[in-house]
């Protein structure tokens, strides 16, 4: 089976499409600055953190459970 | 297949040419991506800047002839900030008269590079770059990056990132370079 002319143009548009939706801009290096601010940051005050996590342990009994050693039995 | 030719049956005298323009431009691609960074050994893309806290613009041209480092910073890069004192400190304890300290900031608003330098004031020039178009010249992989361009504008040292253990590195090559003849091969 022999494709048209046509028929491949088609194919050929169809496929650098699907290549397209593949395509990202990345990020260059001098470009990070929004990236680097401090409220971005998975973690930004640890202080903050700290205390959350001591409420969240203390409401569900959970201690541990939070990447602390344990298994948040709430025995340890 | 009653006398026609199967369309799916795989046909290797047709696939292989194919292949091989496919891994060209695989290949081109990667060599495009690649072309950018500047290695040790090529020439610097010369630039020219308008500075921080004075009128005239400075580039490459300017101090061309002199051993010249080239740093890339950002008021919002750790090691940049960790970076800028001990380039200071490299510049005011180097006796050569032929060599030059560009540092070019990328920040995209200038008061932040304004207030960086506020609080850690520098004797270098430093070269405003909000667009980034140096570094896109340059091919910067990461922030900080610095290049030491011998007096014939070629790069002869690049380092990326920040280590204090570069420094001693750092001086030692523009002790090397400097004796070296502007129109050395």
């Amino acid at each position: 089976m022999r494709l048209s002319p046509v028929a491949r143009l088609v194919g050929l548009v169809a496929f650098c499409a699907a290549l397209g939706a593949c395509a990202t801009t990345p990020v260059q290096p001098w470009e990070r600055a929004h990236l680097a601010r401090w409220d971005m940051r998975w973690d930004p005050d640890s202080v903050q953190t700290a205390m959350k996590q001591h409420a969240y342990f203390s409401k569900e009994g959970s201690s541990g459970a939070i990447g602390a050693a344990g298994g948040g039995c709430g025995c340890n | 297949m009653n006398g026609r030719s199967n369309p799916f049956r795989a046909r290797p005298e047709l696939i292989r040419p194919r292949l091989r323009v496919f891994a060209a431009l695989l290949a081109s691609v990667v060599a495009i991506a690649n072309a950018a960074a500047v290695e040790v050994g090529e020439r610097a893309p010369n630039f020219r800047l308008p500075q921080l806290g004075k009128e005239a613009k400075l580039g490459l041209a300017d101090v061309r002839g002199k051993v010249v480092f080239v740093d890339f910073w950002a008021s919002w890069c750790s090691p940049c900030r960790e970076a800028m004192p001990q380039y200071e400190k490299l510049q005011a304890s180097l006796p050569h008269t032929d060599f030059a300290l560009l540092a070019v900031n990328v920040d995209e608003t200038r008061s932040d590079a304004e207030e960086f330098l506020a609080a850690h004031p520098v004797g270098y020039a430093v070269l405003l770059d909000p667009a980034g178009d140096v570094p896109k010249s340059y091919g910067l992989i990461g922030m900080p990056t610095s290049y030491l361009i011998d007096r014939r504008g070629v790069v002869r040292w690049r380092g990326q990132g920040f280590k204090s253990a570069d420094l001693d590195t750092l001086r030692r090559e523009i002790d090397r370079l400097v004796k070296e003849p502007a129109d050395a091969p």
